[in-house]
């Protein structure tokens, strides 16, 4: 009785693995080894010195063991992912490998980890991260729906028509907006289980007791389970729909025939208002607005309309409200910052040259630059590069870049990681930041 | 052995894998589902986890999921009904147990069916929108067992009679109870609700209804809210041992309800026993139990405030009108201050010191207190009692003690002033007799009426203390200056400043002539010191201590009063004086001359002068003589004057004429006051704030008011808008 009483023995594919009960409790309960050795399961299994039968792979049993053991995740070269990944899903420790696979998002840390090719024709529209590391990318009419493996699920598309935007509901779910086709009810806004590909339902917009056809543009959500977008219909319904994410049901309704073309709209949390963007080119001119559905009105707007035409003309291209500084941010075709005070009306831009230390290979083809926020730190896409700004005073901190596929079209962050979309040859890039080693 | 099997039972999974047996899925299955019905066989021990979880995957691997979901609900259903023929089975008590037993089992069997599929649970379940496996269990038990139409009833049916018995002082099984509704819990707050709780309340809200109609009956208000008060610990504690926790304010509000809320008037009111009577004979206990009960429904305080407001309202104002009472003004405030005794332990022993309830015992005291007009005059009495002998042998906190209950009682007092006028001519009266006790509590009052009312109302009150202490300097001096007056008869002084004191009608009488030479001595060396200042005698109030020998050499000290004195001093040359001679030569006004004679001639004891004819009362024809037979046990007798200590009734018209007539000029300063910073203001408003700046005075009269107004508009410090006779404006 002198030796460790908890010792366990398996035999996995012929390989003889020996351990403790106490390694393999870090499995937790919800998984095989949890439920192995559950009170209910052990009558067969009273003896210690037997070895348990596993009919799997020994390599993939090696590397889970050390995971379990230690916490750290190490796939050798020989070792196929998917396969690791598949024997993972088996013991029920999916969870603890994509948990070590990479860290905490940092901008400042992050590591090109693999790119993904696709099949799709035509260039690439948008590219939306998931809650918990997959993504979702719109090419034309359809969207490819990849899970944090990387393996892609079913392609979604909502009768074939053009997508205007992608947004995850949650892990398993995903909304697309697209163009309506005249005369029929096809297009509009559906919501997709994300890994069966499979429509759960369309949201309408209803006017006047009937269902009408519209062209959804933009979504943002909001954490009170309402979804947003920017709608043109057939007569009247210019304006931002807004739904119930759990029923479908259209709630409200905020017409406005200038905001049905918006680019960008963006739910602000601490203001409760949704930020409302249209941006050159879709318009001549560029028109913020702030909305706050309480009071069913426009409580800020902002406008380049008359403002001084500059040596080298600034057009604003993207804009995102920064709500820490009560600011918005915008950026130009030349990736110069600006910022608009949101605490007063009439404001002008206040461009930053700073930011623009250097610019990206131009390429044959260029896109118009684009922002996210994530947790401070400030993204901004230009050519094939992206720039990282941290602070309050937004300080170029580093610059991710990788010259294959031509300049980036798209990029979205979410499940601590940051996909790249790039407009030629149909690649997205994942960037992550590496898991600490204790 | 059962490696071996395990490892045929691979090698024949890997072939099946290869060769994709059509029949795969339906081969698996049943092994499967043979598990499942071993597993709620009690036969688990010859089943193999490995094996089965590996089916279990495989199954789904190879997109047989929907296969093996709907498999797992087709034949837990088949068992769960098995499951519900036996418990309906079950006879009598163990129906429960039966219930909980299986209960037990089909918790465990879940348990082991989802760690055999918990690939599918982890895969398949999630992204086809299925319900999980263990919930699914537990839907599964809600439908076929819960809710089967013969199980459902007759368990609510049961559990509510449990309740019952318990109710009715049985011992019932409440672990068993716990486990039940433990699991009603689990199966969601709304089976919980739905299937219990709703039900649970129906019936108990008809308990106790009839419960309370009973405890009405045939209980006395006390013993009533007793029971009450245990019904209620009960049902809380029925909540800690077996319901839910949400259940408790539910459970409570109902026995709230139909235990006091409904009876709420009746309680009060209940003859005998109810508010009043408990408030009358202090029963703290009863009274804090129904300020404990009344206080968790609504309106439940406010009765009990209303009931007892009215009640201190009656019987204050029965105390104040009482008659009887009148007759003596300190046992009339020493009464008031034990009622407010009483009230403020009930207060605080039984209500918790609620605020509220202070408050309405404040207002109470504040409405009758000012019933009676004399209650001013009463209080300061009580001091004047209290500081002329009652705090002798007290201590310096007991006196503080006492003085703080007569201030309470004064903050009551909406005719402050009057109270001022009165404690004034106490106060001179202590002061000038020398009677005060205790000059720290004298000035210990005074720095209370101070912070309470302002400088304003005490600055002359003070000026009559400053009066004395000159006196004291202004004697020694006199004596210093002239030390051979020592041997003669000794005066003593008191100068008072017109004004701090209250006015006396002035009478000097005429002084022997030893005293009014001495008096004459003192008036030169007073005004010699102090220029510019008239010096009047107030005969009226002094005293004197004379060396008398009676007819058989009975030597006695006599004290008495000035006018006394003066009388006495007459028969030194004189053994028989009639009332006119006595009148003439001392020219002492009637009144005051005929009760000193009373108190000299008619008071037995004291009698240092016989009367011709005896008789009580002194007559204009009657004749004094000095009364050789005088004896006393002590060598001094002090003689008093027969004084009414309480005002006769012209003096009280005269002092209420005083204070109305004081209250002139004050009325009409708040009046200029208030016009000179508002330049212009209606007559509502004027009365409004007249009233509120006088408050801690007294209460205004708004005729008064008016009149004031009037006179001021007449002497042109106001006048009216030409258009707007409403309207005032202030004429600078």
């Amino acid at each position: 009785m002198g030796v460790q009483k908890d010792r366990i023995k398996f035999n996995v594919g012929g390989r003889v693995f020996e351990t403790t009960a106490t390694t393999l409790a870090n499995a937790g309960r919800d998984s095989y080894f949890g439920a192995l050795f559950n009170d209910d399961w052990d009558l067969l299994h009273s003896n210690n010195s037997q070895e348990f039968f596993i009919d799997g792979n020994p390599e993939c049993f090696s590397i889970l063991l050390d995971l379990l053991r230690t916490g750290y995740l190490h796939i050798p070269s020989n070792v196929p992912e998917r396969l690791l990944y598949r024997e993972a899903a088996f013991y029920g420790l999916i969870n603890h490998v994509r948990s070590a696979k990479w860290g905490p998002f940092n901008g400042n840390r992050l590591r090109y980890c693999k790119s993904v090719t696709g099949r799709a024709p035509g260039d690439g529209t948008a590219i939306r991260a998931g809650p918990d590391g997959g993504c979702a990318v719109a090419h034309g009419s359809m969207v490819h729906v990849f899970d944090w493996m990387l393996e892609e699920h079913p392609p979604i598309n909502l009768d074939y028509q053009r997508v205007n935007d992608i947004g995850w509901v949650n892990a398993d779910s995903v909304v697309i907006s697209t163009c309506e086709r005249l005369g029929t009810p096809d297009g509009g806004m559906g919501l997709f289980t994300s890994s069966t590909g499979e429509l759960r339902y369309k949201f309408n917009v209803v006017h006047g007791n009937q269902t009408k056809s519209f062209t959804a543009g933009a979504l943002s959500f909001s954490p009170d389970y309402k979804i947003f977008s920017s709608c043109k219909g057939r007569s009247n319904e210019y304006g931002i729909g807004v739904w119930d994410q759990v029923t479908g049901k259209q709630i409200d309704f905020f017409y406005e025939s200038s905001l049905g073309d918006a680019d960008k709209l963006q739910w602000l949390n601490g203001r409760n208002c949704l930020l409302v963007a249209t941006l050159f080119p879709r318009k001549d001119n560029c028109y913020i607005s702030i909305l706050d559905f309480r009071q069913k009105r426009m409580v800020w707007s902002w406008s380049d309309i008359g403002a001084l035409v500059t040596v080298d003309e600034k057009r604003v291209r993207d804009a995102i409200a920064i709500e820490e500084t009560n600011s918005i941010c915008v950026v130009n075709e030349y990736e110069d910052l600006g910022f608009i005070d949101l605490r007063m009306e009439g404001g002008g831009v206040r461009w930053s040259s700073r930011s623009r230390l250097s610019t990206g290979n131009m390429l044959d083809e260029p896109c118009y630059p684009k922002l996210a926020l994530h947790e401070g730190q400030l993204f901004s896409s230009m050519n094939d590069c992206i720039s990282v700004f941290c602070g309050p005073d937004c300080v170029l901190t580093s610059r991710l870049r990788r010259s294959d596929g031509g300049s980036i079209c798209d990029f979205s962050i979410g499940g601590d990681r940051l996909f790249a979309l790039h407009s030629e040859e149909n690649v997205f890039d994942i960037w992550e930041t590496p898991p600490p080693i204790l | 052995m059962s490696n071996q099997k395990k490892r045929n039972f691979q090698i024949e999974a890997f072939k099946h894998r290869v060769v994709v047996d059509p029949k795969y899925a339906d081969k698996t299955w049943k092994i499967l589902e043979h598990a499942i019905d071993e597993i709620y066989n009690h036969n688990a021990s010859g089943l193999s986890f490995e094996e089965l979880y590996r089916n279990a995957y495989n199954m789904v691997l190879h997109k047989f999921g929907e296969r093996l979901y709907t498999g797992l609900v087709t034949t837990m259903t088949a068992h769960l009904k098995e499951i519900s023929n036996s418990i309906e089975a079950a006879q009598g008590d163990m129906f429960l147990e039966e219930l909980n037993r299986k209960w037990n089992d089909h918790n465990k069997a879940l348990q082991m069916i989802r760690d055999i599929l918990m690939y599918m649970d982890r895969t398949y379940i999630p992204s086809n929108q299925k319900t999980p496996v263990h919930e699914l269990g537990l839907n599964l038990w809600r439908d076929n067992i819960i809710h089967f139409i013969k199980i459902q009833m007759r368990l609510l049916n049961t559990l509510l009679e449990l309740v019952k018995k318990e109710r009715t002082g049985e011992v019932i099984n409440r672990g068993l109870m716990r486990n039940i509704i433990k699991m009603l819990m689990d199966l969601g707050s709304s089976v919980y609700q739905e299937d219990f709780e709703k039900p649970f309340l129906e019936v108990s809200a008809e308990f106790y209804r009839g419960e309370s109609q009973k405890f009405i009956e045939c209980c006395d208000c006390g013993e009533y809210l007793k029971k009450a008060e245990r019904r209620l610990n009960e049902e809380i504690e029925r909540v800690t041992h077996y319901l839910d926790a949400k259940s408790e304010a539910k459970i409570t509000n109902v026995v709230e309800k139909e235990m006091i809320a409904n009876h709420m008037l009746r309680l009060v009111h209940m003859e005998n026993s109810g508010l009043v009577n408990m408030l009358l004979d202090d029963k703290y206990e009863d009274l804090g139990r129904m300020y404990n009960l009344f206080r968790r429904v609504p309106n439940g305080l406010s009765t009990i405030r209303d009931v007892m407001t009215s009640h201190l309202r009656e019987t204050g104002k029965q105390l104040v009108t009482d008659p009887e009472r009148l007759k003596d003004p300190v046992e009339f405030v020493q009464r008031l201050l034990d009622e407010k005794d009483k009230d403020d332990s009930i207060i605080s022993l039984a209500f918790n010191n609620d605020k509220t309830f202070q408050n309405a015992l404040n207002s109470s005291f504040e409405y009758f207190i000012n019933l009676n007009a004399r209650s001013p005059e009463f209080i300061s009495l009580f001091v004047d009692d209290k500081l002329r002998k009652g705090l002798k042998d007290v201590s310096e906190e007991d006196v503080e003690i006492i003085l703080d209950k007569v201030m309470m009682l004064f903050r009551y007092l909406q005719e402050k002033d009057v109270f001022e006028k009165y404690y004034k001519q106490h106060l001179a009266k202590r002061l000038l007799s020398g009677k005060t006790v205790s000059d720290d509590a004298e000035r210990s009052l005074i720095v209370k009426l101070k912070t309470e009312c302002g400088y304003q109302f005490t600055s002359k009150l003070e000026g009559m203390f400053t009066d004395m202490r000159t006196s004291q300097d202004t004697m020694q001096g006199f004596y210093a200056k002239y030390p051979e007056l020592v041997d003669g008869p000794t005066l003593v002084v008191q100068v008072l400043t017109t004004g701090s004191w209250p006015t006396q009608p002035s009478a000097t009488c005429n002084l022997p002539a030893e005293m009014s030479a001495l008096c004459e001595k003192f008036r030169s060396y007073y005004l010699g010191t102090h220029t510019g200042r008239r010096l009047s005698w107030q005969t009226n109030m002094g005293t004197a201590d004379i060396k008398a020998t009676f007819g058989k050499g009975q030597k006695h000290e006599l004290n008495v009063s000035t006018y006394q004195m003066c009388v006495l001093m007459l028969f030194n040359n004189a053994d028989r004086l009639s009332y006119k001679e006595i009148e003439q030569a001392t020219e002492i006004p009637a009144s005051d001359l005929k009760r000193c004679l009373q108190s000299m001639a008619c008071v037995k004891g004291k009698n240092v002068l016989r009367k011709e004819p005896m008789s009580k009362d002194i007559g204009e024809d009657d004749a004094f003589f000095v009364n050789d037979k005088f004896t006393s046990k002590f060598y001094k007798v002090k003689i008093g004057t027969v004084v009414a200590q309480k005002e006769s009734e012209p003096e009280k018209q005269e002092t209420r004429q005083r204070v109305e007539e004081d209250r002139k000029p004050q009325i009409e300063a708040a009046i200029v006051r208030i016009m000179k910073s508002r330049r212009v203001l209606d007559h509502n408003n004027i009365i409004t704030e007249v009233t509120k700046q006088l408050q801690s005075r007294f209460l205004a009269n708004p005729t008064e008011i008016k009149k004031r107004i009037e006179s001021l508009i007449e002497r042109d410090f106001l006048e009216r808008d030409a258009n707007d006779r409403k309207l005032y404006r202030y004429l600078a």
